[in-house]
């Protein structure tokens, strides 16, 4: 209830006075697809090897960015909203939740758009498409956990905020984004590493089913499943533990 | 067990802050202070063992100095904060008036921030449906609720925050001072409104300087002094310990009082009271200085065009105010052998504390110092808090023979 109402006034400010409105929700991913298409089928060429480079990166594109932006967002919202957690009760982690349900809103509704792409070039999607829910719901924990972690940590160290800039830039490289984790690409030991990746679950499993219309692996969902296990319980911890001294600490 | 609506307990409730030497808290210092420095935090107790209880309908008043744990016990019943030890129950609802419009979005109009700022308070959709009419009345903005609220005067922006806040039928009201809420007629609305909540039996506690609406709205009042509670009563007997206690408190004067001039026209005696005419030597804001002097002359066939000024300085010396009859176009005084003089001083003032009255009696015209005295009277101010410290709002010097 309060997640929603916070959420949407999220989404409605962030559209206030701009022209294009609600379409930036595609056009940022668009963009950057094109970018990035650009540099790794033109400038660094292994893309080329990749049918249709520019909508392999799509769906992994529209979960990071979802993923990257929440994070960023959920980091400040404490510190954004100090006069409003210093003179009204309410559950405070409502903040960076609903940081994450505004971006997530992003995110379904540019699926829509993908999948109506990926059709129109012919990828037809696996069979087990409705998977992709439970999927994305369990990558929404992850994200939720996370940011909760670092809306509180933020407020005691302001060096989070910014040292996650940096962190999402190497984390970005280090996903399988703009390569196919289960591509000959990698050698053996980081192919291994990258399965640990909080989101290379995630983005595996979008990539198979939308992209290249097959069942997704199974450690895919392992590690998806036991990061959305692991970080939302923690982070429920780390907040609730530090919710009452953060609200005085700010 | 089950409180009844409107209840507030505090049961030996302690508060401590965390207070930084250095606010610019970064990973480095702290890596920094690890190997080597000591952490140079502090802990405040700003609540230190308060207990106390109200009853569903009392109004009570909380008072004390800055810094004695005021607006911590607001935060603390309105669920903000939470007790470092003891505990704090309440039972009902609370609306709490401390910060006005502070969750409203400058981009948001006016109904949408409600919708929002109704779900902070935990009114859902269907409830804020029912309850918009009647706060866009009351805070006479119907027409505007399609405005984005950064377009809404600061005068508008309050009243609808006040709407918001007292609109949810609360059992429990708390007010932090924010009832300069807009113009005059939007205050009396508010006040009116708060006494109508006082009339139908819900719980209010009001944090206020201004003790002229203490004793209007609140007929207990708890006196907090350094995170504890000192005295607990009825407002009246309460406030008045305050007020006599801030007065013995007051700053030791770094200039002592001097007397000069020809003592050929002199202050026989002088009398500081308030507009009653009782003696006192403490004004509070909105009330009127009357110096009551009784002159004499030793000149055959008294003295004629006589110039009474008066100085208000601070306790270091230096003259905030300095005045007389003349500049202010007051008739002179004229009498022969003994006369009463009275001034009646109104002060806005601005910044309470203690000052040192002082009294003169001149001739400009024939170039005399009849009788001077310097930093003489002791006086001590309270109110509101605003720089610069004092204005003259008008004085009038009145002779009877």
């Amino acid at each position: 209830m309060l997640v929603s109402s916070l959420a949407s006034k999220e989404l409605k400010v962030r559209y206030k006075r701009s022209v294009l409105g609600f379409s930036w929700f595609l056009l940022k991913p668009l963009f950057l697809t094109a970018v990035l298409s650009v540099v790794f089928t033109r400038i660094l060429r292994f893309g080329g090897e990749i049918r249709h480079y520019p909508l392999f990166l799509l769906p992994g594109l529209l979960v990071w960015n979802c993923f990257s932006s929440s994070l960023s967002a959920a980091s400040t919202s404490l510190l954004d909203n100090v006069r409003l957690i210093r003179s009204a009760r309410f559950p405070r982690a409502a903040l960076p939740v609903s940081s994450v349900i505004a971006n997530s809103v992003h995110l379904l509704l540019a699926m829509v758009v993908l999948e109506a792409l990926l059709l129109a070039f012919g990828h037809f999607p696996s069979p087990a498409v409705p998977l992709l829910l439970p999927a994305l719901v369990l990558f929404l924990a992850i994200t939720t956990g996370l940011s909760l972690m670092l809306a509180v940590w933020n407020v005691y160290y302001r060096d989070v905020a910014l040292f996650l800039e940096v962190l999402l830039q190497a984390w970005f490289y280090a996903s399988p984004v703009i390569y196919p984790a289960d591509s000959g690409l990698l050698p053996g030991a980081i192919s291994t590493a990258i399965r640990l990746n909080p989101v290379s679950g995630i983005l595996e499993i979008v990539q198979s089913l939308l992209y290249y219309g097959r069942t997704p692996p199974a450690w895919a969902w392992i590690s998806l499943a036991a990061w959305a296990v692991a970080l939302p319980v923690l982070g429920m911890l780390v907040f609730r533990h530090a919710e009452p001294a953060v609200v005085k600490e700010l | 067990m089950k409180l009844p609506a409107g209840t507030v307990a505090f049961r030996g409730v302690a508060l401590d802050y965390r207070l930084f030497h250095d606010r610019s808290v970064t990973m480095f210092e702290t890596m920094m202070s690890v190997f080597g420095r000591r952490t140079r935090v502090e802990r405040l107790r700003a609540l230190d063992g308060v207990s106390f209880s109200i009853a569903p309908g009392e109004s009570v008043a909380l008072v004390g100095p800055n810094g004695a744990g005021k607006s911590s016990s607001l935060k603390l019943l309105a669920g903000i904060y939470s007790p470092s030890a003891g505990s704090v129950e309440t039972s009902g609802r609370i609306a709490s008036l401390l910060d006005l419009g502070v969750g409203f979005h400058p981009e948001l109009t006016g109904a949408e921030n409600l919708y929002l700022n109704g779900a902070i308070l935990g009114l859902d959709r269907a409830q804020m449906n029912s309850l918009i009419p009647g706060i866009a009345e009351f805070a006479g903005l119907e027409r505007f609720l399609d405005t984005p609220v950064k377009f809404y005067s600061s005068g508008m922006f309050m009243r609808l925050g006040f709407s918001l806040a007292t609109a949810c039928d609360p059992d429990i009201l708390l007010i932090d001072e924010v009832l300069a809420v807009g113009d005059a007629a939007f205050q009396k609305k508010c006040y009116d409104r708060i006494y109508g909540f006082k009339g139908t039996g819900r719980t209010i506690v009001f944090v206020s300087h201004d003790s002229d609406a203490v004793l209007r709205l609140c007929e207990r009042a708890l006196w907090l002094d350094a995170g504890r509670v000192r005295r607990d009563g009825p407002t009246a007997m309460v406030l008045s310990e305050y007020l006599s206690d801030a007065s013995a408190k007051h700053v030791p004067a770094a200039v002592s009082p001097r007397e000069w001039g020809t003592r050929e026209v002199e202050f026989e005696s002088v009398i500081l009271a308030d507009e009653r005419g009782t003696p006192s030597n403490t004004f509070r804001q909105g009330q009127r200085m009357l110096v009551r002097a009784v002159l004499t002359t030793r000149i055959p066939g008294g003295v004629d065009g006589l110039v009474f000024g008066f100085s208000i300085c601070r306790p270091d010396g230096e003259q905030v105010i300095g005045v007389n009859n003349l500049e202010l176009n007051q008739p002179l005084i004229s009498f022969e052998g003994r006369a009463e003089a009275d001034v009646a001083i109104d002060l806005e003032m601005l910044e309470p504390g203690s000052y040192l009255l002082g009294l003169a009696l001149t001739d400009p015209a024939r170039n005399r110092d009849y009788h001077w005295q310097d930093w003489f009277y002791p006086i001590l101010l309270l109110g509101g808090r605003k720089e610069p410290p004092l204005r003259l709002e008008e004085a009038t010097w009145t002779v009877r023979r």
